[in-house]
């Protein structure tokens, strides 16, 4: 037999195009990933001191205000920088622990089956049958909560914030690295590294992980979006960061002013959208590119 | 028909495996047990290629499975080199992992879509800590070339860059690294379309005299398993039906089922006259297969003893067994 020829498909890398809406959306997310890391560094006035000559001043109207000031006096633009500051890393931080705990979670019991797959499934059901936003009212009126004496520390409320988001994170991330998994572990090359001997977490490291990573990192795109929204949706209902501080803390305050300076609730109201509609566009081009060579086949 | 027995079994000859009495039974719900494979026996002796017939669902795939103890049968044993494979602890067990080998019918899906050819190739030595990465490289363009790939061309591809064929030659190439002794052969060719066939029953067929391999070749296709084997087992439902070489199963079919699938390799002759109706209907469902002979609902000869007795596997000329009561003559 002499050696066969090799036809092969194009590389996936050569010349593809990325379609506009990509790059708008990386954009978007890298100035506000890099105006939470470096907000603080940037020459702006202090965003919660009151700039008292110019009160609900409108956007470019204002010298040195490049965005406007609040009814209150203070910058919106420093104002909108310190809420992505809040925003991203509240979200980002419980979407990355609720994925870590999920995704362990999720893959172990689709790969070992049996009573722990059905316990597992069992949680995960019973978890996002609870609504996140009265889940979270819920834990941080209980732990977190103003009271008579003394009103909760920013610290407090975040820890708790943080703590109910990812208890939402954990069975969305969960259920879909759960069935990722189903779907690998039973794939030949697996039964194959089995019987070679392979140990068990050496072929989840090696051959369900990396599979199932690219669903997983989909779905935390999207987690992002919605950790935005609910707690931009728990600051309206006033129990967000105390202070005005994320952008859903600026739009609850904002909303007493809409008459005298709307753009106090336009502009955070904007940034979440942009954030929520990047982060989702993000999220499936993630999905839809990490999964080519698959659906290639 | 469809019986039990081990008159066949060989214990004088260079055995390296010896399967006995092996059942597979998988529970469906409160009751309900799927019987895979109920009670079958046999033996490989070293440098045979064993091939294992019966069409789909009767068990094939599982027994071949079951061999591995991936996952472990319910009842019986399975001998493999002198280790009863069954009883063995985890560690022992896996360090005799690398003398059995699986090739599986999808060959796609039997290679990682993430990993380059290379690294599919070198993952048994990585997991044993084979040698360094010179040796381990040099071991892959050896077995590259073994199987007619050039290493150069693919060591960098991943899997989906393919084709069905080229993807069983990097299979049958990573299922060599270890130096098994045995080889299952699960489909091996089903799925490939038939010139790409007869180059993998080639390179399958110099591999094994290359490496002094032992096969055991699953195949649903006849045609095919008189062209690699040196024993044909014909199962049906779990169980044997016949064993005897090839060219003896074709000339001198005994049993009724076999005759059934003899009958039905197509044969390409366009004046031959149909030949229709050698069995009707589906096979029985294994959660409840007939008592006696498990074909005598098929089966044109059957009797009320068929019904009663389950027929034992005997000798009926050299080298030949079948388990049916009323054998054709």
């Amino acid at each position: 037999m002499t050696t066969t020829t090799v036809t092969t498909v194009p590389t996936t890398k050569s010349a593809r195009k990325r379609p506009i809406g990509f790059y708008i959306a990386s954009t978007w997310l890298g100035l506000m990933v890099f105006l939470a890391v470096f907000g603080p560094f940037l020459p702006l006035p202090t965003w919660n001191e009151a700039q008292f000559e110019f009160l609900g001043a409108g956007p470019f109207s204002a010298p040195g205000h490049l965005l406007g000031t609040t009814n209150d006096g203070y910058d919106m633009l420093s104002g909108l920088v310190n809420g992505a500051r809040i925003s991203i890393f509240v979200s980002v931080v419980s979407v990355t622990i609720g994925g870590l705990i999920g995704g362990v979670i999720g893959i172990s019991s689709a790969y070992y089956r049996g009573k722990f797959d059905s316990v597992v499934q069992m949680v995960f059901n019973i978890m996002l049958s609870i609504p996140n936003l009265v889940l979270s009212l819920a834990l941080i009126s209980s732990f977190a909560a103003d009271t008579d004496e003394q009103t909760a520390t920013v610290a407090r409320r975040m820890t708790v914030l943080i703590f109910s988001l990812t208890i939402v994170i954990v069975p969305i991330v969960g259920r879909i690295a759960r069935g990722s998994a189903l779907q690998w572990s039973n794939r030949e090359f697996v039964l194959a590294s089995k019987s070679m001997g392979t140990p068990n977490l050496v072929i989840i490291r090696k051959h369900i992980l990396p599979n199932v990573a690219p669903a997983m990192l989909a779905i935390a795109f999207l987690a992002v979006g919605s950790v935005i929204i609910v707690e931009g949706s728990l600051a309206l209902l006033g129990v967000g960061i105390p202070g005005g501080a994320s952008w859903g803390s600026m739009l609850a305050t904002g909303r007493n002013y809409l008459e005298f300076s709307p753009h106090e609730v336009y502009m955070p109201a904007l940034a979440i959208a942009f954030t929520v509609i990047s982060t989702n566009y993000f999220g499936d081009y993630v999905r839809n590119h990490l999964d080519k060579r698959e659906s290639k086949i | 028909m469809a019986g039990t027995g081990k008159a066949h079994m060989r214990p004088d000859g260079d055995v390296i495996l010896t399967v006995e009495d092996l059942t597979v039974e998988f529970k469906l719900g409160k009751d309900k047990i799927v019987k895979a494979v109920s009670g079958i026996s046999f033996d490989l002796i070293r440098g045979e290629t064993l091939a294992v017939v019966g069409e789909s669902g009767c068990g094939k795939s599982t027994l071949g499975k079951a061999i591995l103890q991936l996952p472990k049968p319910t009842s019986g044993s399975v001998n493999f080199l002198s280790q009863e494979l069954t009883t063995l602890p985890k560690k022992e067990l896996r360090d005799a992992r690398p003398a059995m080998q699986m090739i599986f019918q999808d060959s796609i899906s039997s290679l990682d879509p993430r990993l380059p050819v290379s690294e599919v190739i070198a993952e048994p030595l990585r997991v044993w800590n084979k040698g360094n990465q010179v040796e381990i490289d040099a071991k892959i363009d050896e077995l590259l070339n073994a199987v007619n790939l050039d290493p150069a061309e693919v060591r960098d591809r991943r899997s989906y860059e393919f084709s069905g064929g080229q993807c069983q030659r990097i299979s049958i190439a990573r299922s060599l690294t270890l130096d098994p002794t045995m080889i299952i052969c699960d489909e091996p060719v089903s799925a490939l379309d038939v010139s790409v066939q007869a180059q993998i029953l080639n390179l399958l067929q110099d591999m094994k005299d290359r490496y002094g391999l032992s096969l055991i070749f699953i195949s649903h296709d006849l045609a095919v398993v008189k062209a690699v084997s040196t024993r044909v087992m014909v199962m049906y439902l779990g169980k044997v039906c016949e064993v005897a070489p090839p060219d003896e199963l074709y000339r001198n079919t005994k049993h009724h089922y076999t005759k059934a699938l003899v009958g039905s390799v197509p044969i390409p002759d366009p004046d031959r006259p149909i030949q229709a109706g050698l069995i009707q209907g589906e096979p029985p469902s294994p959660l409840d297969p007939p008592s006696g002979c498990r074909f005598r609902t098929r089966c044109p000869a059957a009797t009320e003893k068929c019904a009663a007795e389950e027929p034992q596997l005997r000798e009926v000329a050299v080298g030949h067994f079948v388990a049916c009561h009323h054998p054709i003559a």
